[in-house]
């Protein structure tokens, strides 16, 4: 049953649409991540949700009970914040004994059940602490205890790891997702970082201006956007303006530079019809004499760069030498291999299936 | 325990000490006329005289012993904690409404509550006089205490505010959403956090009572006089020199409370 259910959900201010008939349901024990940029509305809706902000329309539902009319602290919500949000007077046992408090749990449970979420959290030996003594790292993971400690439907996080660093973002994100399948508890997680939401998430909600643009899986959304903004937003991409010239097994298109592509199968390919076509840069291959691709372009190397693990090629293909339009080329770093320098002549290859079709404005169909 | 730690070098520039140069020059000369009133206090029982010609403690003993110095003394220190309580039970919650309110016209509440302040004291005392008239409570200690009460109100309400500005208030929101009521957050989570707020505005209505004459002249009576109306009155009619050992008490008890106030301060 869904753990989360929204029906129609607006909200306005004033002239600014922060949310605009969002239908969304979370699964129980799934890890669902809000993604998109500053602004569309994540934090806004996760307010909905924990019911700190009243909807203009609309309704939410937790756990098959309609919560719209329900004050904040009865919903059985948990909630960690970018800032920790920890009770700077209480020690970091009273913090995580909070919720428990508060509905009046007797004192050996309080103390079982604190003592068994510290372990959790791999932070047995903080409790007589104080928050401002833990580093922050540490104090997000107390909020999480603080979170799970109470057995909540649902676990609300609004980028919990915004304000810490690359490497401790990378390690907390491992044991956020440990956690999570180690308990099977619901979370509803928001960032605009996309690495993050690929990372981590069951599935991810891409919004953008207050609209749910695409919803799915990492690897649905990442191998299958349904239109410019989830292409761009998720990954980088290779953009061709294009016209298609025929439809069927595969889109026969034609690009504004006078190439002739193929791409695969798509529901808007009526001949005549202005589009664009997309490819990921690590679909892209240089190609060797031996191989041969549904596409090859001929082109300029303009720069390499190396990026630890991986190697991003700009290539001219007649469209200018800015990176912008240059195309761009990712392959693996691997010793051994053969340089390429600027200047070199190059045949790019991809296949069909790699190239996407996508609508110049609005989305694609649902697949 | 989380170690207060000095920043390396801090305090030692020569600007850091020109500064605590100046600052130490101000304060001596604001203090200038206490430190004037302790000698004098130790003079004799015929007048006071800068600097004094005899030393003896006969000004303490007439303070503490021979008159009913110590009965206005009393009378001043519960009128000031009485009236101190009552300002931290209304102010605490109205700074509350105010700051975390969302309902209309707050501005006006709080415009409305601060006004004491701005109206001239003599103007304030005057009025009380006439209401607590019609009420029959000029002259009782109730009477006082109710004057001080909403003369140090409006102050404890402004220090709690600054204080709720400061309490950050997704704590409130955390503790909401972790299933806290209304009243559990507040006397869980804000009430603690706003502590030092509190003791500082308390502190402050304290002292403001404890020295307050005017309002308390114009309530008092003959028979039940606070200290400063009491001082008052003996320099119009004693020119008692026990003034002197009144003033440097005070003075004193003034130090006290500051002292208290820092260490207080730097604790939390
Ligand atoms: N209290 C408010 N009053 C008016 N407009 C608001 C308010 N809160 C949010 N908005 C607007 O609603 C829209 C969505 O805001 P929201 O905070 O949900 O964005 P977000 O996706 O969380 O962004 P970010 O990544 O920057 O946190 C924005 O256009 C914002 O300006
Ligand atoms: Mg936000």
């Amino acid at each position: 049953m869904a753990m989360v259910r929204l029906d129609k959900l607006s909200k306005n201010y004033g002239d600014v649409v922060a949310l605009e008939e969002v239908d969304l349901e979370v699964e129980e024990g799934e890890f669902m991540t809000l993604l998109g940029p500053s602004g569309s509305g994540k934090t806004t809706m996760l307010n909905l949700i924990a019911g700190m902000i009243a909807p203009t329309s609309g309704r939410v539902f937790i756990d098959g009970r309609d919560v719209s009319t329900v004050p904040p602290n009865k919903r059985g919500l948990g909630m960690v914040f970018q800032n920790y949000a920890l009770m700077p007077h209480m020690t970091i046992f009273e913090n995580i004994a909070f919720p428990l408090r508060v509905r009046k749990t007797a004192n050996d449970v309080v103390k079982r059940e604190v003592g068994r979420v510290l372990d959790l959290i791999q932070l047995p030996h903080v409790a007589d602490r104080k928050p401002r003594e833990l580093s922050g790292g540490q104090q997000q993971r107390i909020a999480l205890a603080r979170a799970i400690v109470y057995n909540p439907s649902i676990i609300l996080m609004d980028e919990p790891l915004g304000a810490l660093d690359k490497k401790l973002r990378e390690t907390m994100q491992l044991e956020l997702k440990r956690i999570h399948t180690e308990l099977g508890i619901t979370m509803l997680y928001v960032t605009h970082d996309q690495e993050e939401a690929l990372t981590m998430s069951d599935r991810i909600i891409l919004l953008s201006d207050g609209q749910i643009e695409q919803m799915g899986e990492p690897d649905h959304l990442y191998f299958n956007p349904n239109g410019l903004f989830s292409a761009d937003f998720l990954g980088d991409s290779n953009m061709l303006d294009a016209t298609v010239e025929s439809g069927g097994e595969t889109t026969s298109v034609r690009t504004a530079e006078g190439l002739t592509l193929i791409a695969k199968a798509s529901a808007i390919s009526e001949p005549g019809r202005s589009v664009k076509v997309m490819v990921r840069p690590e679909n892209v291959s240089i190609r060797r004499s031996d191989e041969s691709f549904d596409n090859a372009i001929q082109g300029k190397v303009i720069d390499s760069i190396i990026l630890g693990g991986v190697v991003k090629h700009y290539v001219d293909m007649g469209r200018g030498t800015a990176e912008e339009e240059a195309m761009v080329v990712e392959e693996l770093n691997r010793p051994g291999r053969t340089s390429i320098r600027p200047g070199v002549e190059v045949t790019l290859g991809w296949n069909a299936s790699d190239m996407h079709v996508l609508p110049l404005e609005g989305r694609l169909p649902d697949a | 325990m989380a170690a207060v730690e000095k920043p390396v070098g801090s305090a030692r520039s020569s600007g850091a000490i020109f500064l605590k140069i100046t600052a130490w020059f101000g304060f001596l000369f604001l203090l200038m006329p206490s430190f004037i009133v302790l000698p004098m206090s130790f003079g004799n029982q015929y007048e006071m005289v800068f600097p004094p010609d005899s030393f003896s403690t006969y000004l303490y003993e007439q303070f503490f012993f021979q008159s009913n110095w110590m009965d206005a003394t009393f009378l001043s220190f519960r009128v000031a904690i009485s009236s101190t309580i009552l300002a931290l039970v209304l102010g605490v919650p109205a700074a509350y409404s105010i700051v975390r309110g969302t309902y209309p016209g707050k501005r006006y509440v709080a415009m409305f509550l601060m006004s004491p302040i701005l109206v001239p004291i003599i103007v304030i005392a005057l009025g009380l006089y006439l209401y607590f008239a019609s009420l029959g409570i000029v002259g009782t200690e109730i009477g006082l205490i109710f004057a001080h009460t909403m003369f140090t109100t409006p102050f404890v309400i402004v220090t709690s505010m600054a204080g709720l500005r400061h309490v950050d208030q997704s704590l409130e929101t955390a503790a909401t959403i972790m299933g806290a009521g209304v009243m559990q957050t507040f006397f869980k989570v804000t009430l603690p956090l706003l502590k030092p707020a509190m003791f500082a505005g308390g502190l402050f209505a304290f002292l403001m009572s404890f020295d307050e004459v005017v309002i308390a002249y114009f309530i008092a009576d003959t028979g039940r006089m606070t200290l400063p109306v009491k001082m008052f009155n003996s320099i119009q009619w004693e020119i008692s020199p026990v003034l002197a050992a009144v003033s440097a008490l005070l003075t004193v008890l003034s130090l006290v409370v500051c002292v208290l106030a820092a260490s207080f301060q730097k604790k939390s």
